[in-house]
């Protein structure tokens, strides 16, 4: 009798731990490698400043600097494909507002490994580790100027 | 005489009560796929969801948040009513609990997010997301009228954009570009 209580009562220890880690953990990583440049995520979404291909590289710098360290979210738009993915954390930190290590590398192309969530349509990136920088790659003020007119020295 | 000043009175009743139900109504910006909402959710810090690494608090502002809504999953809400900053500064004090929010959906590139404009507790009241500024004032030791620039002000911005110029290529480029 007494082992069969301790049977049922490890029974439901481990659905209980099954059931915590499949509600707490909704969604499955994927490992991924990912070259791309590190963006402001809302002028390129919302197009508020003008279309999403000029909102990225030099012409946009200062501005994607403004909205990371106002809290936006940091994305790396995947050079391969189009991607665009939230940086959720960078290494051992994990703090994804204003993260300054992000704000420092803003524009610039950076080759990444980490963790891939998708999430209810959205891509959402762990960083464990940035492979490779190569600083600001994308001379887009060559052909669209600076954008918005007020990020100008 | 009596009967205009009761119309006029009512008049004036009926723009004030208009005008402050319209205060916090969503305003369209112009984005793109721009669809404006009302609704619902439970405010969450979307690494915690997705990880299971949870700060107190939500994070108290170092952490990006959304809204867990039952009918349209975790909704990320990139943005709110301040020039060029996001929603955690917003949100965080209502961690954990169902929110009312008014604002913007824009998408593009199989992106959706949330641009949150008004918000209030279940049965509270209304307030513009407009909080930014009065942390980032706190935070900077001035008032919050003076943060409305705060982006012109910011030291962390202006250590990159001397370290780095305005173009992110380095002060040399910068002069090349835009002359001295």
């Amino acid at each position: 009798m007494y082992a069969l209580t301790c049977k049922n009562a490890v029974r439901a220890g481990v659905m209980a731990l099954l059931l915590f880690f499949n509600v707490t953990f909704a969604a499955q990583a994927e490992r991924k490698t990912i070259t791309g440049e590190v963006m402001d995520t809302w002028c390129y979404v919302s197009q508020i400043m003008g279309g999403s291909d000029f909102v990225v590289g030099t012409t946009h710098h200062v501005c994607a600097v403004w909205c990371a360290a106002g809290g936006i979210p940091v994305g790396l738009l995947d050079k391969s494909d189009g991607q665009i993915y939230m940086i959720m954390s960078n290494g051992d930190d994990t703090t994804n507002v204003a993260n300054q290590a992000l704000l420092d590398i803003q524009s610039h192309e950076i080759t990444v490994e980490g963790s891939v969530y998708e999430l209810d349509g959205i891509k959402y990136l762990m960083i464990d580790k940035v492979m490779d920088d190569k600083g600001v790659t994308n001379l887009t003020h060559k052909v669209v100027g600076i954008l918005p007119a007020e990020a100008h020295p | 005489m009596k009967n205009m000043k009761i119309i006029f009175s009512a008049l004036s009743i009926a723009v004030l009560l208009g005008f402050s139900i319209n205060a916090y109504a969503a305003k369209s910006w112009g984005v793109t796929n721009e669809v404006k909402a009302k609704f619902t959710g439970t405010v969450v810090d979307i690494a915690c969801e997705l990880t299971g690494n949870c700060p107190d608090n939500c994070g108290a502002g170092s952490r990006q948040l959304g809204l867990q809504t039952n009918d349209q999953g975790l909704i990320l809400v990139a943005k709110n009513l301040t020039l060029y900053t996001g929603a955690a500064e917003e949100l965080y004090d209502f961690c954990g609990q169902e929110i009312e929010v008014d604002g913007l959906f824009t998408e593009n590139r199989n992106v959706r997010f949330f641009q949150v404009q008004n918000m209030r507790a279940i049965g509270g009241k209304w307030a513009k997301a407009t909080r930014f500024h009065k942390a980032w004032a706190e935070k900077n030791d001035t008032k919050p009228r003076k943060a409305k620039r705060w982006y012109r002000k910011d030291e962390r911005v202006k250590t990159i954009i001397e370290r780095d110029g305005y173009l992110g290529l380095g002060l040399d480029k910068d002069t090349e570009y835009f002359g001295n």
